[in-house]
Formats: structure tokens, C-alpha cells, sequence
């Protein structure tokens, strides 16, 4: 396809000469004082600019055939997190020049992907991680798609991330509507949507904001417990909630989470999934608490998500599990009875025998 | 006379070595899973491959086994209801005796070791160690391997509580193998380097006399058969008394095998107690006299 110009619809009206020689002059005097007026270049760059972008009208056609529109609010961007210490070239690369030198560009989307590295400047560290991130793996397989740094903050108006972090959530709505919506619905969503709890996990709290990883990976998959286990091991936060902060330590003790942690090693399961991980009995982004009548943990139900990997699992199957519950006298007596033995008779039976090996060498080496 | 005695038949050596590499590959395969925390545990999973082919390999293993276990107590039975065999592995009073007779001796109590007949008191000690804890591993691996058949046949939590059985029943047998069998086999000053006798059969006159002078007393002067009970002339030997003695030597066993560590212990702290009782009053005469 032959790529069209890319110009302003109509013939810019204020970009004459006056303007941009009054430019270049406070340009060049803000070169001389910039040790002290260090921020008046932005300023009056901005103002520059803004003498055509503050204008309603001005908009860019592409090859085609859509158009779109220049305008920039300038308290927007004087409000964002940027207005103070850019100027619009620092972004806007290679614009500097008046009037702008002609470019070619087939949809708007092809004109914001020549932005998609201008945040690295500064941004390098998020920059790079994004590089490992699943929005730009499928970018590079040419999903045109993908998301990059503005669709998630913004472009002018940038703010500082995750405030309120509820305002998070709402980002990755734009494209995962559903799983945003069922998010607000588990535990997690509702405590903070409703009950303004910012100890509450957004999105980015378990995928990462940047690098963020494909969910469906098996190493995904199995980091997913020591993911859960970021908050719930801390006791500080889970004694807030009358929670436990052993349920990882216990999980990691049963034969689950046993597998979980081995499973990183050598191939790939073949079967998918090894073992059941805490999302498979917890679930995802549809939590619950755990006394809540639908929660799948929930004694009445639990039978039921022990057979979608232990089918033709019997009605009481459930009680081979110990609930997360550190085997004591009143849970799991049986448990309890046979670890006890072992952590005397073990101790009792080797030191007894290494007794013996002691006493013989000194009886027939020494002593003799 | 020659100069060394079958010790041991064909099949007790095959049964060693089959007992000496299924044992192995189960620890190999087994402690990863029970130490799945520490690195050499990742490590070991990376050499087989996956967790997937380690159980693989852990389980084959362990059903070989079970298989082999069945397999020796099946012809055991069948030996001691046919009367072929002395039995002589079943725990007696003399054990117990012997094994308090050996630590005095030890202990510099007394000058002359216990004289042992065919198996010495730490050779059944070993045996019957052996043999019960791999019923138990048997049954609680079964339980892990197969937890919905398991559920029909026993409560729920046998399920964790065999595993941590288990788990920890295989460790004891692994150190008990290190450190108790290695010595015994390798070693112990009256065998170093290597006792061969499991994998050639046989065992020297010198060493016939010095750890089983009972059994070569027997051999010298062969008493007959009849002369252990029975009186209608068939060669073998009393058969009620042996599947009595079958029967009764789990038990017997097991207690014995509880039983010798704690003598061990008992002795020495009776001994060390008299000692350290000794030495301060030794120590009080002195500041007296002084």
C-alpha cells in the first residue's frame, strides 16, 4: 500500500514567521539564563507548540483515511507528573522543527508505534522489563494490539501510577473487562471496591506491571504459591484479617504443594498440570472467603473440587485433607501420634546404635 | 576340614543384591520428595528428568520391591510349614541375653564375648528391622500411590498420616543402613574392609570360629534332626513348632528391634553414672585428705 502524506487537514493559519522567530529568541535567551531559569525553555516551548495544538480544529488525516484530532489540553498536561519537567520534543521527537517536516504514516495506530520507544529515555528500567512482558510477546508475533506505556498511563496526562489503586483495576478493564468485572465480585475486589481496604491486591500486585508474565505458563503456574504466600505469610497483615500465616508452609508440607516445588525442575509435566496449586482449589480472580457459602473450599462443596482431579472421589474423601491445619492433638490426632513417635523413636534407635558402634571400636581398638 | 563354610544359598545372595539396588534407587528417588525445600533435591529431580519420571522410577521401584518382600516371606512360610529350615533368624531369649552379655563385654565388664550360633544378635536385629519396616513402607507408599482405594479401606486421615509415616520411617532406615549396616559391613575392625560372605556365599573357618562358634560347634558334631523333637524319623524338623514360631516372630521382632537401642542406652548410662559417681568421690577424698 503506498503510504500517504501525513499532514494537517488544513493549512495551519498562525504558523508563520513572527511566531517561530519569537520562538527561537526566547530559545536562545533561555540557553543563556537556563543555569538559573532552568524550566523557562519548557515553558515556552509548550507555549510554542500550544499556539497550534490548543486549537479545536486542528487534526491529521492518514493514508487511510481517517483523521484525528492535535488538540492538547494544556492544563491537563501541566497537571500530569510531566507539566513541570518536559518539554513536548522530549517526547515528541523530531516536532521541534516549524513547520514539522512532512511524515508518512497508513493509520494512526503506525503513527503512535513511532512513539513506542520514547518513554526508554528515561523510563529504561520499566522500559526493559516491559520487553519481557506477554503484551510485548504478542506485539512481536504483529498483534498491533498490544499495548504499550500510553495505553496504560496515559499520554498527557499522565499521572503517578496505581493511585488510587483502585484506578488500577480500571486500566486492565479496558481490554479484560470480564475478568476485571469478576475480580470486583472475589474477595480481593470487594474489600477494596466497597470497603476502601488498600492492603487489597490489584492486578498488577500478582502479574506484575511491566514484566508482566502469560498466566498460562507452566512457571507461571507453579510460582503461583509463593505468589499468594507474598501477603499470606505475612503475619502482621493476615493476623489483621484473623487469617492464618501458615497456609503456604502447610500447603509446601502436603503432597501438593511437595510436587509444586519439584515440578520446576527437569521437563515440563506432560499431563498440563501436576498438582493442584492454590488457585485450583481457591480459584482465581473469583476468590472468596473461604466461610462464604459459595466459596469452593467450603467443607459442603470441597468434594466437589477434589474431583476435578481425583474423580469418582468418594462423599468423604475430603477428610484425607487437613485443612491447612498443623497436625495437633484435636486436628488430625492420628497424624500428630505417628510424627511424635518418629521424632522419639528416630533420635532413640540411632544414637542407640551408634552407641553400640562406639562402645565396639573403643572395646576392640583401645582396649582389647 | 576347608577353610571356609556356605554361608549363605544363591537366592539369599540374589535376594541381597536385588534388596541392595531396589533399596538404593528408592532412597535416591524418595528423599528428593521429602527434602523438596533444599537444592540438592531440585538437582536430583533435573538428573531424572522431572518430578513426573522420578516418581515413575520411585514407584516401579517400590512396587519391585513389595513384590521381592512378598516373594521371601511366601518361601519362608513355605520353608518352616514344610519344616526345611531351623528358623534360625527368630529372635530367642538368648538374643536378649547376648546382647546385654556383648555390651558388658564392651563395657570391660567382662572378658569373653557372648558365642553366637548361625545369626548374632545384631544380624536379627537387622533382619527384623528390615523386614517390618518394609511392610510399613509398603503398605503407606500403596496408600500414597493409590489414595481413592485406600479411602475404601481405611479412614481418611490414614492418607497424611501415612505419609508422614512414611517419610520418616524411610529415613530411619536410611540412616540405620548408613550408619549401622555400612560399620557391620565394612568398617567394623573385624571385617575391614569388606565383609564378602553375602556376595560370595561363604565365610572363612577363622571368622566361623571367632562370630558363630555355636553354629560351627553344630557342624562339627551334626546332631540328627530327630534329636530336636522329632521321633518318627523324617527328616526335618517339628512343624508345630515352627509355624508357632513363624507366627509369633513379627512380634517377637519387633520387639527386639525396639528393645536392643534401649539397652544400649540403659548400659551406658549406668556405666557412665558409676563412672562420673566414681570419680567424684575420688575427687572428694582427695580435698579431704588434702
Amino acid at each position: 500500500m503506498r503510504a500517504a502524506r501525513c499532514l494537517p487537514s488544513r493549512p495551519p493559519v498562525r504558523r508563520a514567521g513572527p511566531v517561530a522567530f519569537t520562538a527561537t529568541v526566547a530559545a536562545m535567551l533561555a540557553t543563556l539564563v537556563s543555569p538559573v531559569f532552568g524550566q523557562t525553555s519548557a515553558n515556552d516551548e509548550t507555549d510554542t507548540c500550544l499556539t497550534c495544538h490548543a486549537d479545536d480544529g486542528l487534526t491529521v488525516t492518514f493514508a487511510d483515511g481517517t483523521s484525528h484530532p492535535l488538540k492538547v489540553d494544556a492544563s491537563m498536561f501541566a497537571g500530569s507528573v510531566h507539566g513541570a519537567n518536559l518539554k513536548c520534543t522530549d517526547c515528541h521527537a523530531g516536532f521541534a522543527e516549524i513547520p514539522h517536516a512532512e511524515r508518512q504514516f497508513t493509520t494512526l495506530a503506525d503513527f503512535r508505534a513511532s512513539f513506542r520507544e520514547a518513554c526508554k529515555t528515561c523510563h529504561f528500567d520499566n522500559y526493559t522489563q516491559s520487553l519481557d512482558g506477554v503484551h510485548y510477546a504478542i506485539l512481536s508475533k504483529g498483534n498491533t494490539k498490544a499495548p504499550f506505556c500510553p495505553d496504560c498511563h496515559g499520554s498527557h496526562a499522565i499521572q503517578k501510577p496505581g493511585i488510587p489503586r483502585a484506578a488500577v483495576s480500571k486500566t486492565c478493564a479496558q481490554c479484560h473487562r470480564t475478568l476485571s468485572e469478576t475480580w470486583a465480585k472475589s474477595v480481593h475486589g470487594k474489600s477494596l471496591l466497597e470497603g476502601h481496604n488498600q492492603d487489597t491486591p490489584v492486578c498488577t500486585d500478582c502479574h506484575r506491571a511491566h514484566n508482566i508474565a502469560d498466566p498460562r505458563s507452566t512457571a507461571w503456574l507453579l510460582d503461583t504459591p509463593a505468589l499468594c504466600g507474598k501477603c499470606h505469610t505475612n503475619k502482621a497483615l493476615m493476623d489483621k484479617y484473623g487469617l492464618s500465616s501458615n497456609v503456604l508452609q502447610t500447603y509446601l508440607a502436603d503432597f501438593h504443594g511437595m510436587s509444586a516445588s519439584l515440578a520446576k525442575n527437569g521437563r515440563p509435566p506432560v499431563h498440563g498440570r501436576i498438582t493442584a496449586l492454590c488457585i485450583d482449589c481457591h480459584g482465581i480472580h473469583d476468590i472468596r472467603r473461604v466461610d462464604d457459602p459459595g466459596s469452593p473450599v467450603l467443607k459442603a462443596n470441597l468434594v466437589k473440587t477434589c474431583r476435578k482431579c481425583h474423580s469418582g472421589a468418594p462423599e468423604a474423601f475430603p477428610a484425607a485433607w487437613l485443612s491447612h491445619y498443623e497436625p495437633s492433638w484435636q486436628k488430625a490426632p492420628l497424624e500428630y501420634a505417628v510424627k511424635l513417635f518418629y521424632k522419639v523413636f528416630i533420635p532413640f534407635i540411632i544414637s542407640g546404635l551408634a552407641l553400640q558402634i562406639l562402645l565396639h571400636l573403643w572395646r576392640v581398638v583401645g582396649h582389647r | 576340614m576347608t577353610d571356609t563354610f556356605v554361608r549363605f544359598t544363591s537366592r539369599q545372595r540374589g535376594e541381597h543384591l536385588l534388596v541392595m539396588t531396589l533399596f538404593t534407587m528408592l532412597a535416591v528417588t524418595g528423599f528428593p520428595q521429602k527434602f523438596y525445600a533444599s537444592s540438592w533435591s531440585h538437582g536430583m529431580v533435573t538428573v531424572f528428568g522431572g518430578i513426573e519420571r522420578l516418581r515413575w522410577v520411585h514407584r516401579t521401584a517400590g512396587i519391585l520391591f513389595a513384590l521381592l518382600t512378598a516373594w521371601h516371606i511366601a518361601l519362608v512360610t513355605l520353608e518352616v510349614v514344610r519344616g526345611k529350615t531351623r528358623a534360625s533368624l527368630v529372635p530367642l531369649k538368648k538374643d536378649f541375653t547376648d546382647a546385654i552379655v556383648t555390651l558388658r563385654y564392651y563395657l570391660g565388664l567382662v572378658d569373653r564375648q557372648a558365642a553366637f550360633d548361625r545369626f548374632d544378635y545384631r544380624q536379627k536385629f537387622e533382619y527384623w528391622g528390615l523386614l517390618l519396616g518394609s511392610m510399613l513402607m509398603i503398605v503407606t507408599g500403596l496408600i500414597l500411590y493409590l489414595p481413592l482405594l485406600a479411602f475404601r479401606l481405611f479412614p481418611g486421615e490414614f492418607i497424611p498420616a501415612a505419609k508422614v509415616a512414611h517419610s520418616n520411617e524411610g529415613l530411619m532406615a536410611l540412616l540405620v543402613v548408613i550408619i549401622w549396616h555400612i560399620y557391620n559391613a565394612h568398617l567394623s575392625p573385624d571385617v575391614f574392609p569388606f565383609d564378602t560372605s553375602i556376595f560370595t556365599g561363604r565365610i572363612s573357618l577363622h571368622r566361623m570360629r571367632h562370630e558363630h562358634p555355636l553354629e560351627l560347634e553344630r557342624i562339627a558334631q551334626p546332631e540328627p534332626y530327630a534329636a530336636i523333637g522329632r521321633t518318627d524319623g523324617q527328616q526335618g524338623y517339628p512343624r508345630l513348632q515352627a509355624v508357632m514360631t513363624l507366627a509369633a516372630a513379627p512380634l517377637l521382632g519387633a520387639l527386639f528391634v525396639m528393645f536392643l537401642p534401649f539397652v544400649g542406652v540403659a548400659l551406658v548410662l549406668k556405666q557412665g553414672g558409676a563412672y562420673c559417681l566414681a570419680l567424684a568421690r575420688r575427687l572428694l577424698d582427695r580435698q579431704t585428705s588434702s
